[in-house]
């Protein structure tokens, strides 16, 4: 059973069978978090870095990589996710063929996203970042399994 | 080239748009347009009326007030944003099937195009400019070329692809290479086609690289803005992904800034999930 996470939203669940997907993860960050021993699993689609001021990204934490990450993994903790079990793999924060400032959203989601890992002292098991592809991301809740489709082929993470 | 007469040559095979539609866009166009007459002729699609009307009843087109007939919408709007709005309705279900070609599954190429249309109206607000009336109607446009050059795209997939990433080219420059045409000018001819206003066509024909317009067009620019963004989201993306250039020149004549991006995108998001339970439903 698929569950879709849209852009600026997150799941979070222990439910047996199903498959959480994100689709269109353009300059989005994608991050996939799992807990294999209590199988809690998480995804969730950041559209922007940080909420900067947006009236939007602060009613909506999932909008953000800076406000979504520590909410998504707070709510595996709930769970009975543990800390010391999470693995996380990121896909997506794609650009332009060429890049301008004003529209380096994808790198800006990408540099925030390993800020804060690192300030947290985790760090991620596998990610597909950047190019100029397109991606969609499924979890499979029952494994951890973390497979990318793009360009019509879908390969494991 | 073969293969591109090929394609052009398909661009004839589009069914024309309905002359319910083609009547009711020449009487748009007359300045002295009696408002019997194309109540009258529209009434022969009554689906057409009506969801002219849910449009113009949305946020997106500026009514505060409920507006209830096509002469009220006239009035309120003027008979270019009207004319514009019948060939939005009129346009997308041509936009709402599969491309294989692309790995659009249905609808999700009819998305990409609202995102694009809505992405190009929310960068002149942004802006605190007043987009041209044609602005949403060619964002909406800009990407039919691809229901073409989809049945072709399909087999010679990887030759593009391959120029994509060894050469670093943007999508439809590679697909110019491979096939002799992009799906650009594919859209374009196909508006011609279709006896479409010229200020349309050139915007589709331009909107990948808007530096090629010999002439400065403020459509075109927010239209080529409004594709990066929608790019950026994600929303509706085929196998040609974020492959293509942004025209810096188009940014700085703009004066866009990254904060003003972003303000877009947050906005996009929202606002194409509201408009899509205004259009008629796709297949699924």
């Amino acid at each position: 059973m698929k569950i879709s996470v849209g852009i600026s939203d997150m799941r979070v669940t222990k439910q047996s069978g199903v498959i959480l997907v994100t689709h269109s993860l353009g300059s989005c960050l994608g991050l996939a978090a799992y807990d294999p021993l209590s199988k809690v699993a998480g995804l969730i689609h950041c559209l922007l870095p940080k909420p900067s001021g947006n009236k939007k990204a602060a009613e909506n934490p999932a909008m953000c990589v800076s406000t979504g990450v520590p909410a998504m993994i707070r709510e595996m903790f709930t769970l009975g996710a543990q800390r010391r079990n999470l693995v996380l793999k990121a896909a997506g924060c794609s650009r332009m063929v060429n890049v301008l400032n004003q529209f380096n959203t994808g790198l800006r989601n990408q540099e925030i996203l390993l800020a804060l890992l690192e300030h947290n002292g985790l760090q991620l098991a596998a990610g597909d970042l950047g190019g100029n592809i397109p991606r969609t991301m499924y979890l499979h809740v029952d494994t951890g399994l973390v497979l990318i489709r793009s360009k019509r082929k879908e390969r494991e993470l | 080239m073969i293969k591109r007469k090929l394609i052009l040559s398909q661009v004839r095979r589009v069914p024309m748009l309905s002359s319910t539609v083609q009547e009711g866009l020449r009487l748009l166009r007359d300045p002295q347009m009696d408002m019997g007459s194309l109540a009258q002729a529209l009434q022969h699609d009554p689906g057409i009326t009506a969801n002219i009307l849910r449009l113009v009843n949305t946020p997106y087109f500026g009514s505060v007030n409920r507006v209830n007939n096509l002469r009220d919408a006239v009035v309120r709007l003027g008979a270019k944003r009207v004319s514009h709005l019948l060939l939005t309705v009129a346009v997308t279900p041509r936009i709402s099937g599969e491309l294989a070609g692309y790995d659009q599954a249905p609808c999700t190429l009819l998305e990409q195009s609202l995102s694009i249309a809505l992405a190009a109206e929310l960068t002149a607000a942004e802006l605190c400019i007043t987009a041209p009336p044609h602005t949403f109607t060619a964002g909406l446009l800009a990407n039919i070329g691809k229901i073409v050059i989809n049945q072709f795209l399909h087999g010679e997939y990887d030759q593009v692809n391959s120029q994509v990433e060894q050469e670093n080219l943007s999508f439809e420059a590679a697909e110019r290479n491979v096939l002799g045409v992009d799906h650009p000018e594919i859209g374009a001819e196909l508006l011609t086609f279709w006896n479409l206003p010229e200020d349309l066509v050139r915007v589709v024909r331009h909107f990948r690289a808007p530096d090629n317009c010999p002439e400065h067009d403020l459509t075109l620019d927010l239209v080529h803005v409004g594709s990066i963004v929608a790019c950026m989201t994600g929303i509706g993306q085929g196998v040609d992904g974020m492959q293509y250039r942004i025209s810096e020149a188009v940014v700085l004549r703009l004066g866009l800034d990254e904060s003003m991006v972003q303000n877009v995108m947050v906005k996009l998001v929202d606002h194409v999930e509201k408009l899509k339970e205004v259009l008629p439903k796709c297949g699924k």
